[in-house]
Protein backbone atom coordinates (compact mmCIF):
# COMPACT_ATOMS: atom_id res chain seq x y z
CA UNK A 1 0.00 0.00 0.00
CA UNK A 2 1.39 3.48 -1.00
CA UNK A 3 1.78 5.82 1.59
CA UNK A 4 -0.48 8.49 0.19
CA UNK A 5 -3.38 6.18 0.15
CA UNK A 6 -2.97 5.62 3.86
CA UNK A 7 -2.47 8.71 5.11
CA UNK A 8 -5.39 9.32 2.98
CA UNK A 9 -7.52 6.65 4.74
CA UNK A 10 -5.93 7.50 8.40
CA UNK A 11 -7.08 10.85 7.20
CA UNK A 12 -10.40 10.91 6.19
CA UNK A 13 -11.14 8.03 9.64
CA UNK A 14 -9.14 10.43 11.96
CA UNK A 15 -11.28 13.74 10.79
CA UNK A 16 -14.48 11.74 11.64
CA UNK A 17 -12.68 10.34 15.15
CA UNK A 18 -11.17 13.62 16.35
CA UNK A 19 -14.14 15.47 16.01
CA UNK A 20 -14.68 16.75 19.39
CA UNK A 21 -17.34 14.94 20.08
CA UNK A 22 -15.98 11.48 19.79
CA UNK A 23 -13.17 12.46 21.98
CA UNK A 24 -15.63 14.06 24.78
CA UNK A 25 -17.52 11.18 24.68
CA UNK A 26 -14.75 8.35 25.15
CA UNK A 27 -12.77 10.82 27.78
CA UNK A 28 -15.93 11.10 29.44
CA UNK A 29 -16.99 7.56 29.83
CA UNK A 30 -13.50 7.18 30.70
CA UNK A 31 -14.40 8.34 34.35
CA UNK A 32 -16.82 5.94 35.41
CA UNK A 33 -14.39 3.23 35.43
CA UNK A 34 -13.83 3.49 39.20
CA UNK A 35 -17.95 3.26 39.41
CA UNK A 36 -18.46 0.26 37.52
CA UNK A 37 -15.29 -1.91 37.88
CA UNK A 38 -14.65 -1.12 41.57
CA UNK A 39 -18.97 -1.14 42.13
CA UNK A 40 -18.81 -4.43 40.70
CA UNK A 41 -16.74 -5.65 43.16
CA UNK A 42 -19.49 -4.98 45.74
CA UNK A 43 -21.87 -6.22 43.35
CA UNK A 44 -20.19 -9.56 43.26
CA UNK A 45 -19.51 -9.88 46.92
CA UNK A 46 -23.45 -9.18 47.55
CA UNK A 47 -24.50 -12.12 45.17
CA UNK A 48 -22.07 -14.83 45.27
CA UNK A 49 -22.68 -17.67 43.65
CA UNK A 50 -22.25 -20.19 46.22
CA UNK A 51 -25.14 -20.37 48.53
CA UNK A 52 -23.37 -21.92 51.41
CA UNK A 53 -21.15 -18.96 52.10
CA UNK A 54 -24.30 -17.01 51.45
CA UNK A 55 -26.02 -18.86 54.32
CA UNK A 56 -23.15 -18.88 56.30
CA UNK A 57 -22.95 -15.13 56.01
CA UNK A 58 -26.51 -14.54 56.62
CA UNK A 59 -26.28 -16.96 60.02
CA UNK A 60 -23.36 -14.46 61.36
CA UNK A 61 -24.40 -11.25 59.99
CA UNK A 62 -28.26 -11.54 59.68
CA UNK A 63 -30.30 -11.44 56.95
CA UNK A 64 -29.57 -7.93 55.56
CA UNK A 65 -25.80 -8.51 55.69
CA UNK A 66 -25.47 -7.33 51.79
CA UNK A 67 -27.30 -4.29 52.35
CA UNK A 68 -24.58 -2.14 52.92
CA UNK A 69 -22.65 -3.70 49.66
CA UNK A 70 -25.89 -2.96 47.99
CA UNK A 71 -25.66 0.42 48.63
CA UNK A 72 -21.96 0.85 47.48
CA UNK A 73 -23.75 -0.64 44.08
CA UNK A 74 -26.71 1.80 44.75
CA UNK A 75 -23.88 4.87 44.48
CA UNK A 76 -22.22 3.93 41.53
CA UNK A 77 -23.81 1.68 38.80
CA UNK A 78 -27.40 3.31 39.52
CA UNK A 79 -25.82 6.93 39.28
CA UNK A 80 -23.54 6.27 36.25
CA UNK A 81 -25.57 8.25 33.87
CA UNK A 82 -25.84 11.05 36.17
CA UNK A 83 -22.14 11.31 36.38
CA UNK A 84 -21.54 10.49 33.06
CA UNK A 85 -23.37 13.77 31.84
CA UNK A 86 -20.62 15.75 34.07
CA UNK A 87 -18.07 14.33 33.21
CA UNK A 88 -18.58 14.30 29.09
CA UNK A 89 -19.38 18.09 29.10
CA UNK A 90 -16.32 18.46 31.06
CA UNK A 91 -14.33 16.88 28.63
CA UNK A 92 -15.54 18.52 25.68
CA UNK A 93 -15.31 22.30 27.82
CA UNK A 94 -11.42 21.38 28.89
CA UNK A 95 -10.93 20.07 25.17
CA UNK A 96 -12.16 23.48 23.63
CA UNK A 97 -9.81 25.79 26.58
CA UNK A 98 -12.71 26.73 28.44
CA UNK A 99 -13.43 26.25 32.23
CA UNK A 100 -14.37 21.84 32.40
CA UNK A 101 -15.73 21.84 35.75
CA UNK A 102 -18.05 24.68 35.30
CA UNK A 103 -19.93 23.06 32.06
CA UNK A 104 -19.88 19.67 33.66
CA UNK A 105 -22.01 21.06 36.74
CA UNK A 106 -24.29 23.15 34.05
CA UNK A 107 -24.62 20.11 32.18
CA UNK A 108 -25.80 18.26 34.90
CA UNK A 109 -27.99 21.28 36.10
CA UNK A 110 -29.83 20.08 32.66
CA UNK A 111 -29.77 16.50 33.21
CA UNK A 112 -32.09 17.46 36.46
CA UNK A 113 -34.41 20.15 34.44
CA UNK A 114 -35.07 17.43 31.62
CA UNK A 115 -35.78 14.57 33.98
CA UNK A 116 -39.00 14.21 36.01
CA UNK A 117 -38.68 14.89 39.73
CA UNK A 118 -41.59 12.80 40.61
CA UNK A 119 -41.75 9.06 40.95
CA UNK A 120 -44.99 6.51 40.62
CA UNK A 121 -45.08 3.77 42.80
CA UNK A 122 -46.34 1.20 40.12
CA UNK A 123 -47.89 -1.32 43.12
CA UNK A 124 -50.14 1.39 44.60
CA UNK A 125 -50.26 4.34 42.20
CA UNK A 126 -48.98 7.22 44.54
CA UNK A 127 -46.63 9.42 43.24
CA UNK A 128 -44.22 11.17 45.50
CA UNK A 129 -42.06 14.39 44.38
CA UNK A 130 -39.44 15.84 45.14
CA UNK A 131 -36.67 13.16 43.93
CA UNK A 132 -34.24 12.31 41.99
CA UNK A 133 -35.68 8.88 40.15
CA UNK A 134 -32.49 6.52 40.10
CA UNK A 135 -34.32 4.78 37.15
CA UNK A 136 -32.90 7.47 35.08
CA UNK A 137 -29.69 8.33 36.83
CA UNK A 138 -28.71 5.06 35.69
CA UNK A 139 -27.99 2.94 32.79
CA UNK A 140 -31.08 3.92 31.23
CA UNK A 141 -30.01 7.04 31.21
CA UNK A 142 -26.89 6.41 29.48
CA UNK A 143 -27.71 8.37 25.98
CA UNK A 144 -29.83 11.17 26.99
CA UNK A 145 -26.27 11.36 29.19
CA UNK A 146 -24.28 11.31 26.11
CA UNK A 147 -26.95 14.12 24.39
CA UNK A 148 -26.86 16.18 27.19
CA UNK A 149 -23.42 16.59 27.76
CA UNK A 150 -22.04 17.19 24.67
CA UNK A 151 -24.64 19.62 24.00
CA UNK A 152 -23.78 21.52 27.00
CA UNK A 153 -20.31 20.89 26.43
CA UNK A 154 -20.79 22.61 22.86
CA UNK A 155 -22.93 25.57 23.98
CA UNK A 156 -20.93 26.28 26.40
CA UNK A 157 -17.82 26.43 24.97
CA UNK A 158 -19.70 27.86 21.77
CA UNK A 159 -21.00 30.89 23.92
CA UNK A 160 -17.62 31.57 25.57
CA UNK A 161 -16.19 31.89 22.26
CA UNK A 162 -18.50 34.65 21.47
CA UNK A 163 -17.45 36.41 24.09
CA UNK A 164 -21.47 35.79 25.53
CA UNK A 165 -20.23 36.29 28.81
CA UNK A 166 -20.16 39.33 31.67
CA UNK A 167 -16.77 40.97 31.47
CA UNK A 168 -15.23 42.19 34.55
CA UNK A 169 -11.98 44.75 34.43
CA UNK A 170 -8.64 43.96 35.37
CA UNK A 171 -7.86 43.38 38.78
CA UNK A 172 -10.81 41.73 40.00
CA UNK A 173 -9.40 37.90 41.14
CA UNK A 174 -9.35 35.41 38.17
CA UNK A 175 -12.00 32.97 40.61
CA UNK A 176 -14.72 35.22 40.84
CA UNK A 177 -13.94 36.18 37.01
CA UNK A 178 -14.50 32.58 36.35
CA UNK A 179 -18.02 32.79 37.91
CA UNK A 180 -19.23 35.55 36.45
CA UNK A 181 -18.13 34.18 33.11
CA UNK A 182 -20.27 31.51 33.47
CA UNK A 183 -23.61 33.43 34.15
CA UNK A 184 -24.86 34.07 31.03
CA UNK A 185 -24.20 30.73 29.23
CA UNK A 186 -25.72 29.37 32.41
CA UNK A 187 -28.79 31.30 32.31
CA UNK A 188 -29.30 30.54 28.17
CA UNK A 189 -28.37 27.11 28.97
CA UNK A 190 -31.22 26.79 31.96
CA UNK A 191 -33.55 28.32 29.70
CA UNK A 192 -33.61 26.25 26.69
CA UNK A 193 -33.34 23.43 29.04
CA UNK A 194 -36.80 24.54 30.61
CA UNK A 195 -38.26 25.01 27.43
CA UNK A 196 -37.34 21.40 26.14
CA UNK A 197 -39.11 20.13 29.53
CA UNK A 198 -42.49 21.95 28.74
CA UNK A 199 -41.93 20.87 25.59
CA UNK A 200 -42.01 17.14 26.02
CA UNK A 201 -44.14 17.48 29.28
CA UNK A 202 -46.95 19.76 27.66
CA UNK A 203 -47.05 18.30 24.08
CA UNK A 204 -46.01 14.66 24.49
CA UNK A 205 -46.80 13.89 27.67
CA UNK A 206 -43.49 13.11 28.47
CA UNK A 207 -40.08 13.83 30.00
CA UNK A 208 -36.87 13.91 27.77
CA UNK A 209 -35.02 11.37 28.89
CA UNK A 210 -38.34 8.82 28.81
CA UNK A 211 -38.83 10.13 25.34
CA UNK A 212 -34.73 9.71 24.29
CA UNK A 213 -34.74 6.50 25.88
CA UNK A 214 -37.56 4.68 24.25
CA UNK A 215 -37.26 6.48 20.86
CA UNK A 216 -33.43 6.05 20.31
CA UNK A 217 -32.06 3.95 23.72
CA UNK A 218 -34.20 0.97 23.67
CA UNK A 219 -34.12 0.47 19.87
CA UNK A 220 -30.26 1.14 19.46
CA UNK A 221 -29.66 -1.75 22.52
CA UNK A 222 -31.83 -3.79 20.32
CA UNK A 223 -29.39 -3.16 17.17
CA UNK A 224 -26.29 -3.77 19.40
CA UNK A 225 -27.69 -6.79 20.68
CA UNK A 226 -28.30 -8.23 17.64
CA UNK A 227 -26.22 -10.79 15.78
CA UNK A 228 -24.96 -8.67 12.52
CA UNK A 229 -25.00 -5.53 14.35
CA UNK A 230 -22.10 -6.82 16.83
CA UNK A 231 -20.18 -8.36 13.78
CA UNK A 232 -19.65 -5.32 11.94
CA UNK A 233 -19.23 -3.68 15.49
CA UNK A 234 -16.34 -6.68 16.06
CA UNK A 235 -14.69 -5.85 12.56
CA UNK A 236 -14.32 -2.69 12.72
CA UNK A 237 -11.91 -2.28 15.77
CA UNK A 238 -9.46 -4.15 13.71
CA UNK A 239 -10.07 -3.27 10.79
CA UNK A 240 -8.83 0.33 12.16
CA UNK A 241 -5.93 -1.19 13.68
CA UNK A 242 -4.57 -2.41 10.41
CA UNK A 243 -3.95 1.32 9.52
CA UNK A 244 -2.43 1.94 12.46
CA UNK A 245 -4.76 3.35 14.49
CA UNK A 246 -6.21 1.97 17.61
CA UNK A 247 -9.58 1.04 16.46
CA UNK A 248 -10.56 -0.28 19.70
CA UNK A 249 -10.66 2.75 21.96
CA UNK A 250 -12.46 4.69 19.02
CA UNK A 251 -15.24 1.75 19.06
CA UNK A 252 -15.47 1.42 22.93
CA UNK A 253 -15.86 5.35 22.85
CA UNK A 254 -18.32 5.31 20.85
CA UNK A 255 -20.26 1.88 21.86
CA UNK A 256 -19.46 1.85 25.80
CA UNK A 257 -22.38 3.46 26.46
CA UNK A 258 -24.49 1.13 24.94
CA UNK A 259 -22.64 -1.66 26.21
CA UNK A 260 -22.92 -0.39 29.59
CA UNK A 261 -26.48 -0.17 29.34
CA UNK A 262 -27.21 -2.94 28.05
CA UNK A 263 -25.01 -4.79 31.27
CA UNK A 264 -27.26 -2.69 33.62
CA UNK A 265 -30.31 -3.76 31.95
CA UNK A 266 -29.35 -7.13 32.51
CA UNK A 267 -28.27 -6.52 36.11
CA UNK A 268 -31.67 -4.78 36.27
CA UNK A 269 -33.41 -8.04 35.49
CA UNK A 270 -31.59 -10.10 38.70
CA UNK A 271 -32.76 -6.65 40.81
CA UNK A 272 -36.11 -7.33 40.27
CA UNK A 273 -36.12 -10.97 41.36
CA UNK A 274 -36.38 -12.80 37.71
CA UNK A 275 -33.69 -15.53 36.78
CA UNK A 276 -31.47 -13.91 34.03
CA UNK A 277 -32.58 -15.41 31.19
CA UNK A 278 -33.13 -14.23 27.36
CA UNK A 279 -37.03 -15.18 28.05
CA UNK A 280 -36.86 -12.55 30.58
CA UNK A 281 -35.39 -9.93 28.89
CA UNK A 282 -31.74 -10.01 29.14
CA UNK A 283 -29.21 -8.81 26.62
CA UNK A 284 -26.48 -11.10 25.32
CA UNK A 285 -24.20 -7.73 24.18
CA UNK A 286 -23.03 -6.38 26.85
CA UNK A 287 -19.49 -4.95 27.97
CA UNK A 288 -18.30 -8.02 29.39
CA UNK A 289 -19.11 -9.91 25.63
CA UNK A 290 -16.63 -7.03 24.01
CA UNK A 291 -14.19 -6.30 26.96
CA UNK A 292 -13.62 -10.21 27.98
CA UNK A 293 -13.95 -11.79 24.71
CA UNK A 294 -13.96 -10.01 21.64
CA UNK A 295 -10.74 -8.14 22.37
CA UNK A 296 -8.72 -11.25 24.13
CA UNK A 297 -5.34 -10.83 24.40
CA UNK A 298 -5.79 -8.17 22.66
CA UNK A 299 -7.79 -6.41 19.66
CA UNK A 300 -7.85 -9.88 17.14
CA UNK A 301 -7.35 -12.68 19.98
CA UNK A 302 -3.62 -12.51 18.43
CA UNK A 303 -2.69 -15.36 21.00
CA UNK A 304 -2.54 -17.31 18.30
CA UNK A 305 0.60 -15.58 16.56
CA UNK A 306 2.11 -15.85 19.69
CA UNK A 307 1.96 -19.17 20.63
CA UNK A 308 3.12 -19.86 16.96
CA UNK A 309 6.15 -17.67 17.09
CA UNK A 310 7.12 -19.12 20.56
CA UNK A 311 6.70 -22.83 19.42
CA UNK A 312 6.71 -22.77 15.50
CA UNK A 313 9.11 -20.12 15.15
CA UNK A 314 12.04 -20.04 12.83
CA UNK A 315 13.18 -16.39 11.86
CA UNK A 316 15.23 -14.75 14.96
CA UNK A 317 12.51 -12.05 14.28
CA UNK A 318 9.26 -14.52 15.32
CA UNK A 319 10.96 -16.62 18.26
CA UNK A 320 12.39 -12.94 19.81
CA UNK A 321 8.85 -11.20 19.38
CA UNK A 322 7.27 -14.43 20.48
CA UNK A 323 8.99 -13.47 24.03
CA UNK A 324 8.56 -9.98 24.11
CA UNK A 325 4.52 -10.58 23.49
CA UNK A 326 3.48 -13.78 25.42
CA UNK A 327 3.62 -11.77 28.75
CA UNK A 328 1.37 -8.65 27.39
CA UNK A 329 -0.71 -10.99 25.65
CA UNK A 330 -2.03 -12.76 28.95
CA UNK A 331 -2.95 -8.97 29.95
CA UNK A 332 -4.79 -8.53 27.00
CA UNK A 333 -2.14 -6.09 25.38
CA UNK A 334 -0.88 -6.40 21.86
CA UNK A 335 0.98 -3.53 20.45
CA UNK A 336 3.95 -5.92 20.70
CA UNK A 337 2.40 -8.24 18.10
CA UNK A 338 0.26 -5.29 16.29
CA UNK A 339 3.37 -3.26 15.22
CA UNK A 340 6.29 -5.99 15.41
CA UNK A 341 4.88 -8.83 13.55
CA UNK A 342 3.53 -6.43 11.81
CA UNK A 343 -0.47 -6.44 11.49
CA UNK A 344 -0.21 -2.92 11.15
CA UNK A 345 -0.28 -1.49 7.14
CA UNK A 346 0.19 -5.53 6.38
CA UNK A 347 -1.76 -7.23 3.80
CA UNK A 348 -1.10 -10.79 4.86
CA UNK A 349 -2.72 -10.72 8.31
CA UNK A 350 -5.44 -8.77 7.02
CA UNK A 351 -8.47 -11.17 6.60
CA UNK A 352 -7.78 -13.49 9.17
CA UNK A 353 -6.99 -10.20 11.75
CA UNK A 354 -10.43 -8.49 10.83
CA UNK A 355 -12.26 -11.33 10.17
CA UNK A 356 -11.21 -13.06 13.95
CA UNK A 357 -13.44 -10.22 15.95
CA UNK A 358 -17.42 -11.27 13.74
CA UNK A 359 -15.89 -15.07 14.07
CA UNK A 360 -15.21 -14.35 18.26
CA UNK A 361 -18.84 -13.01 18.23
CA UNK A 362 -20.47 -15.24 16.40
CA UNK A 363 -19.47 -17.94 18.90
CA UNK A 364 -19.67 -16.33 22.14
CA UNK A 365 -23.55 -15.12 20.85
CA UNK A 366 -24.44 -18.67 19.95
CA UNK A 367 -22.70 -19.70 23.46
CA UNK A 368 -25.46 -17.60 25.39
CA UNK A 369 -28.11 -17.68 23.01
CA UNK A 370 -28.26 -21.33 22.77
CA UNK A 371 -28.36 -21.21 26.72
CA UNK A 372 -24.83 -23.08 27.21
CA UNK A 373 -23.29 -19.75 28.69
CA UNK A 374 -25.54 -17.27 30.92
CA UNK A 375 -26.14 -13.89 30.04
CA UNK A 376 -23.85 -11.45 32.04
CA UNK A 377 -25.12 -9.57 34.55
CA UNK A 378 -23.58 -6.50 36.34
CA UNK A 379 -20.36 -8.24 37.34
CA UNK A 380 -17.78 -6.45 35.48
CA UNK A 381 -13.70 -6.93 35.13
CA UNK A 382 -11.35 -4.30 33.70
CA UNK A 383 -10.08 -5.36 30.44
CA UNK A 384 -6.38 -6.18 31.47
CA UNK A 385 -7.87 -9.40 33.35
CA UNK A 386 -6.27 -12.12 32.38
CA UNK A 387 -8.48 -14.51 29.59
CA UNK A 388 -10.56 -17.67 31.33
CA UNK A 389 -10.20 -15.92 34.84
CA UNK A 390 -12.08 -13.08 33.35
CA UNK A 391 -14.28 -15.41 31.86
CA UNK A 392 -14.88 -17.68 34.85
CA UNK A 393 -15.54 -14.38 37.20
CA UNK A 394 -18.22 -13.25 34.30
CA UNK A 395 -20.20 -16.35 33.78
CA UNK A 396 -18.66 -18.71 35.49
CA UNK A 397 -17.37 -22.08 34.53
CA UNK A 398 -18.81 -22.00 30.95
CA UNK A 399 -17.28 -18.28 30.29
CA UNK A 400 -13.93 -19.65 30.70
CA UNK A 401 -14.65 -22.26 28.65
CA UNK A 402 -15.67 -20.41 26.24
CA UNK A 403 -12.40 -18.56 25.92
CA UNK A 404 -10.66 -21.50 25.70
CA UNK A 405 -12.80 -21.94 22.86
CA UNK A 406 -11.72 -18.32 21.47
CA UNK A 407 -8.20 -18.86 22.21
CA UNK A 408 -8.01 -21.96 20.21
CA UNK A 409 -9.91 -20.43 17.45
CA UNK A 410 -7.25 -17.92 17.22
CA UNK A 411 -4.37 -20.33 17.10
CA UNK A 412 -6.30 -22.40 14.11
CA UNK A 413 -6.78 -19.31 12.54
CA UNK A 414 -3.44 -17.61 12.40
CA UNK A 415 -1.26 -20.63 12.00
CA UNK A 416 -1.08 -20.68 7.97
CA UNK A 417 -0.84 -16.99 7.84
CA UNK A 418 2.16 -17.12 10.63
CA UNK A 419 4.23 -19.78 8.54
CA UNK A 420 4.01 -17.77 5.54
CA UNK A 421 5.17 -14.57 7.57
CA UNK A 422 8.03 -16.78 9.50
CA UNK A 423 8.90 -17.69 5.91
CA UNK A 424 9.19 -14.33 4.94
CA UNK A 425 11.12 -12.86 7.65
CA UNK A 426 13.77 -15.78 7.33
CA UNK A 427 14.51 -14.80 4.15
CA UNK A 428 14.72 -11.48 4.96
CA UNK A 429 17.17 -13.12 7.89
CA UNK A 430 19.03 -15.05 5.45
CA UNK A 431 19.54 -12.38 2.90
CA UNK A 432 20.70 -9.92 5.48
CA UNK A 433 23.64 -11.83 6.47
CA UNK A 434 24.24 -13.36 3.49
CA UNK A 435 25.06 -9.64 2.53
CA UNK A 436 26.94 -9.45 5.27
CA UNK A 437 29.23 -12.60 4.53
CA UNK B 1 19.08 14.50 33.71
CA UNK B 2 16.57 14.20 30.83
CA UNK B 3 12.89 14.22 31.03
CA UNK B 4 11.07 11.66 28.86
CA UNK B 5 7.39 11.50 28.12
CA UNK B 6 6.03 8.55 26.05
CA UNK B 7 2.00 9.20 25.42
CA UNK B 8 -0.24 5.84 24.53
CA UNK B 9 -3.66 5.41 24.47
CA UNK B 10 -3.74 3.73 28.12
CA UNK B 11 -0.58 4.08 28.78
CA UNK B 12 0.25 0.51 29.59
CA UNK B 13 1.44 -0.67 25.83
CA UNK B 14 3.80 1.64 26.62
CA UNK B 15 4.93 0.97 29.95
CA UNK B 16 6.97 -1.92 28.58
CA UNK B 17 8.92 -0.30 26.39
CA UNK B 18 9.57 2.60 29.41
CA UNK B 19 11.41 -0.50 31.42
CA UNK B 20 13.39 -1.13 28.60
CA UNK B 21 14.56 2.24 28.09
CA UNK B 22 15.82 2.83 31.72
CA UNK B 23 17.92 -0.04 31.80
CA UNK B 24 19.42 0.99 28.40
CA UNK B 25 19.75 4.01 30.09
CA UNK B 26 21.37 2.80 32.93
CA UNK B 27 23.64 0.55 31.11
CA UNK B 28 25.05 3.57 29.21
CA UNK B 29 25.22 5.28 32.60
CA UNK B 30 22.73 8.27 31.22
CA UNK B 31 20.73 9.85 33.63
CA UNK B 32 16.87 9.56 32.24
CA UNK B 33 13.52 9.99 33.86
CA UNK B 34 11.22 8.08 31.73
CA UNK B 35 8.01 7.62 32.35
CA UNK B 36 4.53 6.52 30.08
CA UNK B 37 1.32 8.23 30.25
CA UNK B 38 -2.66 8.58 28.17
CA UNK B 39 -2.05 10.69 25.47
CA UNK B 40 -5.70 12.56 26.30
CA UNK B 41 -3.44 13.87 29.61
CA UNK B 42 -0.75 15.40 28.10
CA UNK B 43 -1.21 18.70 28.61
CA UNK B 44 -1.42 18.09 32.28
CA UNK B 45 2.35 16.39 32.18
CA UNK B 46 4.37 18.43 30.48
CA UNK B 47 6.28 20.42 33.15
CA UNK B 48 9.98 20.13 33.08
CA UNK B 49 9.70 18.02 30.26
CA UNK B 50 12.70 18.04 27.15
CA UNK B 51 11.29 15.49 25.32
CA UNK B 52 7.79 13.51 24.41
CA UNK B 53 7.04 10.62 22.04
CA UNK B 54 3.96 9.39 20.78
CA UNK B 55 3.17 6.00 20.21
CA UNK B 56 2.78 4.79 16.57
CA UNK B 57 -1.49 4.02 17.53
CA UNK B 58 -2.07 7.71 18.33
CA UNK B 59 0.36 8.70 16.17
CA UNK B 60 -2.85 10.41 14.08
CA UNK B 61 -2.85 12.63 17.48
CA UNK B 62 0.67 14.28 15.96
CA UNK B 63 -1.09 17.63 14.95
CA UNK B 64 -3.12 17.93 18.63
CA UNK B 65 0.21 17.22 20.36
CA UNK B 66 2.22 19.40 18.43
CA UNK B 67 0.14 22.41 19.45
CA UNK B 68 0.55 21.37 22.95
CA UNK B 69 4.15 21.28 23.10
CA UNK B 70 4.25 23.54 20.65
CA UNK B 71 3.67 25.84 23.12
CA UNK B 72 6.18 24.60 25.42
CA UNK B 73 8.86 24.12 22.91
CA UNK B 74 8.99 20.66 23.75
CA UNK B 75 9.92 18.77 20.66
CA UNK B 76 7.71 15.81 19.83
CA UNK B 77 7.74 12.75 17.71
CA UNK B 78 6.09 9.27 16.92
CA UNK B 79 7.62 5.89 17.55
CA UNK B 80 8.79 4.13 14.42
CA UNK B 81 6.38 1.02 14.24
CA UNK B 82 9.07 -1.77 14.44
CA UNK B 83 10.91 0.48 17.24
CA UNK B 84 7.84 -0.12 19.19
CA UNK B 85 6.55 -3.65 18.67
CA UNK B 86 10.09 -4.95 19.06
CA UNK B 87 10.12 -2.92 22.20
CA UNK B 88 13.50 -1.54 21.54
CA UNK B 89 14.38 0.49 23.93
CA UNK B 90 18.33 1.39 22.35
CA UNK B 91 16.73 2.57 19.26
CA UNK B 92 13.75 4.72 21.02
CA UNK B 93 16.21 6.27 23.81
CA UNK B 94 18.52 7.29 20.85
CA UNK B 95 15.69 8.80 19.46
CA UNK B 96 14.46 10.77 22.61
CA UNK B 97 17.99 11.77 23.29
CA UNK B 98 18.24 12.93 19.78
CA UNK B 99 15.10 15.05 19.72
CA UNK B 100 16.20 16.42 22.82
CA UNK B 101 19.39 17.89 21.37
CA UNK B 102 21.10 16.12 24.37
Amino acid sequence: MSTNFKDTIINSVMKAVNTKGVLALKEGILYTLPLTMVGSIFLLLAQLPIKALNDWFTSIFGPAWTEPLFQVYNATFAIIALVSVITIAYAYAKNSGHDGLMAGILSLVVFLITTSSSVTDAASGVTIGGVIPRAWTGGQGMVTAIIIGLIVGALYSKLLDKNLSIKMPDGVPEGVTKQFAALIPAAIIFTGAMLVYIFFNVALKTTFIEWIYMVIQYPLQNLTDSLPAIMLICAIAPFLWVFGVHGTSIVTGVMDGIFLANTMANQAIIDSGLALTLENGAKIVTKQFFDNFIIMTGTGITIGLVVAMIIAGKSAQSKALGKIAIFPAIFNINEPVTFGFPIVMNPLTFVPFVLIGPIAALITYTAIAIGFMPPFGGVMVPWTTPPIISGFIVAGWQGALVQIILLATSVLIYFPFFKKQDAIHLKNENEASGELI
Amino acid sequence: MVKIRLFCAAGMSTSVLVNKMRKVAEAKGIEVEIDAHPEGQMTKLLDGVDVALLGPQVGYTLSKAKKICGEKNIPIEIIPMMDYGMVNGEKVLDLALKLAGK
